[in-house]
């Protein structure tokens, strides 16, 4: 069977929110149940669920399973979690499914960042011994990945501010934004540095979230849905850890992912990129190839709303949501994680 | 120039103290019991579709999957039964407060469906602590009530207001009352 | 002010409380023979890389290689003392984990004789002090503790 047969058929995710009132529990509750609803199903029909989320952030070991009530675990399900955005959750069901058994998954991923300081916790996702001790946050760390980038030619300030601009611009559209709205890229490039030579508008804002996606295979998504988003391919990679042996303004293991996807460096309609920092939207942009004039980012990206461990799962959202409600025909969405693009995952879709 | 193995034992172990601290707003649910369990009063809410007790309530039955909310409030009882308990004796770790053997118990509160947990049973020797004892909340004195503990992830005890829980006297509970509602 | 969400359990809530929870965790980490070398290195002033696969010297010296995967063995090669900013960033508000409590740069800094870069903070007092391309000079502190920041910080070295 072709893992090509595999389709996101309902998707759902909460607004990017600086302070949400509910539990994470309950941000996944309203989210899953959005997506079952979307996908026709009932929630018994659902051959494999896979989570993404970070107890680190959540604030306590195994928080994670408390996240399973939200799925709906009793009787019993079977399940799995990656201490990952939701993207990569998405990427093991969809591996799942290609067993052949089941023809239904569910994937999620979630978090709150309002109740920690995120600078504090994801220097803890850094080498314990040479890196964490020193508490490069990722504003740091990013700046001189900026730094680079400028250094090496192929990017200005004003490109940096003009990425913004077109983030905040696009996010007027999309109802799940935090950050939105007409800015002048003058005007961003007259505020202060915050971490030069980033200002504050080149960081992504602190957010809550939530987000889930449905997938099903061959007929079955075609029963469910009249224009499924078909996954034509997906890989993830990653680089080596240490910022200082490779790169940093470049992202091999995107480009390297982009190419197992299957992604030929084609038209695309859409390219939901998770591109956290300005100046990543350029990096990664040259990393996965893609042509001048895709549109990047219409919902607004990273950069309008941030709910670490779902803000991936979401631009698969935001792009699968093109295909499957807006005409669009083939669109590349793009996940990372850890420091400075050192994992990333690529995830090809197509209408039929 | 080759630089030789570490000689020191001390070199062969770095130290380092990871510490991260959290500051959640309680969901409005929860932070509807903190408002009652000051003023003695435990609520829950009662699922609409399986009609199930949550203590504290968590704005959602995980059972049905299915919203709760103030509509769906009830009040439950401070007395129960003991459903589960162990005594543990302390282990020095960093945090580590205890110094003597203490209970760790759940108590299933008349009314609700999800025992209380992380309770201390006091007025009762240890080895005559056993399930089935029907128990009532010792309540420390409203001024003295302390409600920091208490968090959206389940955590937090309730011994800042809720002191322990002592024997009612009364008959033990048969084990059809509880063998659902263990943990 | 949050707006509504979808699930809203009562709309006449009392003020939340916040609740504040502490994680710690004391780890005593063991560092093996290639990490407990250069820590014991920076105890004494030094840095020390290691040879990479293909003959490279990497700061901070790996167990393994980065490519290939290979164990890259204990014997390390003295670095330095000077060093080469790579690539920087100007912290102008310190936080409480950073190595430094003044303004500094997060920086990646090739010490002579490496061929890669390790990141470390530069001391150099003012953002207008600080390029790429800035000759750096390792401090060390007086009382090492045996972290990485016993290397307290690069200075300007020209």
């Amino acid at each position: 069977m072709a893992a090509r047969d595999i389709a996101i058929i309902g998707y759902a995710q909460t607004p990017s929110q600086r302070d949400a009132i509910q539990s994470e529990v309950q941000l996944l509750v309203g989210t899953i149940t959005d997506a079952v609803t979307m996908a026709g199903i009932n929630r018994r029909e659902i051959g494999f669920t896979c989570a993404g989320s970070c107890d680190y952030l959540t604030g306590g070991p195994f928080a994670f399973v408390s996240n399973l009530e939200a799925a709906g675990s009793w009787p019993p399900i079977s399940e799995s979690h990656v201490e990952a955005d939701g993207a990569f959750a998405m990427y093991e069901a969809w591996m799942r499914l290609q067993e052949g058994d089941i023809d239904i998954a569910l994937a999620f991923g979630s978090g709150k960042s309002s109740p920690s300081n995120p600078a504090e916790v994801w220097a803890h996702q850094l080498d314990p011994y040479y890196l964490a001790p020193l508490g490069a946050d990722p504003v740091s760390l990013a700046a001189i990945q900026a730094r680079a980038l400028l250094d090496s030619g192929r990017a200005t300030e004003r490109d940096f501010a003009e990425v913004v601009a077109r983030s905040r611009a696009r996010a007027t559209a999309n109802p799940n934004a935090q950050l939105s709205g007409a800015v002048d890229v003058d005007a961003l490039l007259a505020a202060p540095y915050h971490t030069a030579p980033l200002r504050r508008h080149d960081l992504p804002p602190i957010s809550d979230g939530a987000a889930a996606v449905i997938m099903a295979r061959g007929d079955k998504a075609r029963e469910l849905c009249s224009r499924p988003a078909w996954i034509r391919g997906m890989d993830h990679r990653i680089d080596p850890h240490q910022p200082g042996v490779r790169d940093i303004t470049t992202a091999r293991s995107a480009t390297m992912a982009a190419q197992k996807a299957g992604y030929d460096g084609g038209p695309l309609d859409v390219a939901e990129i998770s591109a956290t920092f300005s100046p990543q939207e350029i990096i990664l942009r040259e990393a996965l190839g893609l042509p001048d004039g895709t549109e990047i980012n219409p919902s607004g990206g990273p950069l309008a709303g941030n709910p670490v461990m779902a803000v991936g799962l979401i631009r698969v959202i935001e792009a699968a949501a093109r295909i499957i409600g807006g005409g669009a025909d083939r669109a590349l969405a793009h996940a990372t994680a850890g420091p400075l693009l050192q994992q990333n995952l690529v995830c090809l879709m197509e209408g039929e | 120039m080759s630089a030789e193995s570490p000689a020191r034992k001390e070199e062969m172990v770095m130290e380092h103290l990871v510490s991260l601290t959290y500051r959640e707003r309680l969901t409005p649910s929860l932070n509807r019991f903190v408002d009652r369990i000051l003023e003695g009063e435990l609520i829950g809410h009662r699922c609409p579709s399986c009609s199930r007790v949550y203590v504290p309530p968590k704005g959602y039955c995980p059972l049905c999957v299915v919203t709760t909310s103030a509509e769906d409030e009830v009040q439950v009882s401070d007395r129960g039964i003991l459903t589960g308990f162990t005594i543990i004796t302390p282990v020095a770790y960093y945090g580590q407060q205890a110094t003597d053997p203490f209970v760790y118990a759940s108590v299933l509160l008349d009314g609700a469906s999800t025992p209380v947990g992380g309770q201390d049973i006091t007025g009762v020797a240890h080895d005559r602590i056993h399930t089935g004892m029907r128990v009532r909340a010792v309540w420390r004195p409203p001024a003295e009530r302390r409600v920091e503990g208490i968090t959206n992830r389940g955590w937090g005890g309730l011994d800042a207001v809720i002191e322990s829980f002592e024997a009612t006297g009364e008959p033990d509970a048969a084990p059809e009352a509880y063998k659902e509602h263990l943990f | 002010m949050p707006g509504p969400g979808r699930i809203c359990s009562n709309p006449t809530v009392t003020e939340l409380r916040t609740s504040e929870t502490k994680l710690e965790f004391p780890y005593s980490r063991t560092t093996g023979p290639v990490i407990g070398a250069f820590l014991a290195g920076l105890r004494e002033g030094r840095v020390l890389g290691i040879k990479g696969s293909d003959g490279r010297t990497l700061v901070p010296p790996p167990e393994y290689d980065p490519e290939t995967g290979e164990s890259l063995g204990v014997d390390l090669i003295e670095v330095g003392p000077l060093g080469t900013v790579q690539a920087w960033a100007w912290v102008s508000n310190p936080l409480p984990k950073h190595p430094l409590d003044r303004p500094f740069a997060f920086a990646l800094i090739r010490p002579d004789g490496a061929d890669s870069a390790m990141l470390h903070a530069v001391d150099a007092g003012d953002s207008g002090n600080m390029r790429t391309g800035l000759r750096v000079r390792p401090r060390f502190k007086s009382e090492p503790t045996g972290l990485i920041t016993d290397l307290e910080a690069w200075e300007v070295a020209e």
